[in-house]
């Protein structure tokens, strides 16, 4: 798995994370990635991935009007979607956890 | 709420009409295509509203979002298919419709399957020079030597078919008058068909603009030379009457 492929993962649940509470459309989901600190991704990196998340029915999404120009298209999760954000979160708790081991006893 | 439509910058704006051509080149689907230009769009105006320019959003390469997009996408080339059989059957049709008022319809089979042949390997290349351009930023002067060179190449097709025509033969298919009615007929009606699809009546005015001048000066009693200096002249200007009548009319009509 190359470093890119890893960040996408990360991102992915991210992304699940942020969608869960609210309605939110792609604009709003980059901008809440960099104030939660991603600075380095470009911000159109997201919409291929909602892209795939919605062929994989993890989310789902609709058109609204808005008061300022063209439509928005909010996204929602589905059922798959949150055991998808479950699975994510384990798998990260894991991974943290091994990480962390490693760096404390590794670099006394 | 127009204002937003402005506020988009040059860049922004030919990046997404790049990324629509590229995606369509690639034979994705054309609602899909509209749906991920139009959220690009918005998350565009946002952007720059707040002051980030396309770079910030894009990244580095172009190509290579474009790419990942494309990748995302079912390719569908059941609908690029419907657009080449249209094409080469319309400008097959203009072809016959052409001949048909001159009164001579006989083609060989080699003319045949040469014009189709022709018609198809020049829409391929259009759509690979254009995806080509879309994903690359190139100079204006290369993206006209490849206008060019894609201009010159059915030309120079055609002129080959028309010597290996000479040297090759192939059995001829010629109508009788009965034949031609039919192949008006039917052809007319691809035409009618075509025309209503792609909701223009462009192809079909087009059409009569260039083979109407002609036939009507037949019926005069003029010198070959003025007649063909006539004829084209007519067809030309009346192209050009058509095609600025038509913008204005789209224009106004946005």
């Amino acid at each position: 798995m190359s470093t890119t492929q890893m960040m996408k993962g990360i991102l992915d649940g991210c992304l699940l994370a942020i969608i869960k509470d609210t309605e939110v459309y792609g604009y709003e989901l980059a901008e809440k990635l960099e104030d939660y600190g991603f600075h380095s991704f470009s911000e159109g990196t997201i919409y291929p991935l909602l892209m795939r998340m919605q062929k994989e029915e993890l989310v789902t999404s609709t058109l609204k009007k808005s008061t300022a120009g063209p439509r928005r298209k909010y996204y929602s999760l589905t059922e798959k979607g949150e055991s998808e954000l479950q699975h994510f979160m384990e798998r990260w708790q894991t991974l943290q956890a091994s990480v962390n081991r490693v760096l404390s006893d590794e670099t006394k | 709420m127009n204002t937003n439509r402005i506020v988009l910058s040059k860049k922004s704006k030919r990046f997404l009409e790049d990324l629509r051509i590229y995606l369509f080149s690639s034979g994705k689907n054309a609602d899909e295509i509209e749906d991920i230009v139009e959220e690009l769009q918005v998350h565009l105006i946002e952007a720059e509203r707040d002051g980030k320019s396309i770079d910030n959003i894009v990244g580095q390469s172009p190509k290579a979002y474009m790419d990942q997009i494309s990748d995302e996408m079912l390719t569908d080339y059941q609908e690029w298919f419907t657009y080449i059989v249209i094409i080469v059957f319309g400008s097959f049709g203009f072809i016959i419709m052409n001949d048909l008022f001159q009164g001579s319809v006989s083609y060989s089979l080699l003319e045949i399957i040469g014009y189709l042949s022709i018609a198809t390997v020049f829409i391929i290349c259009v759509f690979q020079a254009f995806k080509y351009i879309a994903a690359h930023n190139l100079s204006k002067i290369v993206e006209y030597v490849i206008f060019y060179v894609l201009g010159l190449l059915p030309i120079s097709l055609y002129i080959g078919l028309i010597f290996l025509n000479e040297v090759i033969e192939t059995p001829v298919i010629h109508l009788e008058m009965l034949g031609m009615i039919i192949t008006a007929i039917l052809t007319l009606a691809l035409l009618l068909a075509i025309s209503y699809w792609a909701k223009t009546w462009a192809m079909l005015i087009i059409l009569a603009l260039l083979i109407l001048p002609d036939t009507v000066l037949h019926s005069f009693h003029i010198s070959e030379t003025l007649h063909l200096l006539l004829g084209t002249s007519i067809s030309f200007v009346g192209i050009a009457i058509y095609l600025v009548i038509h913008s204005k009319l789209s224009r106004a009509h946005s």
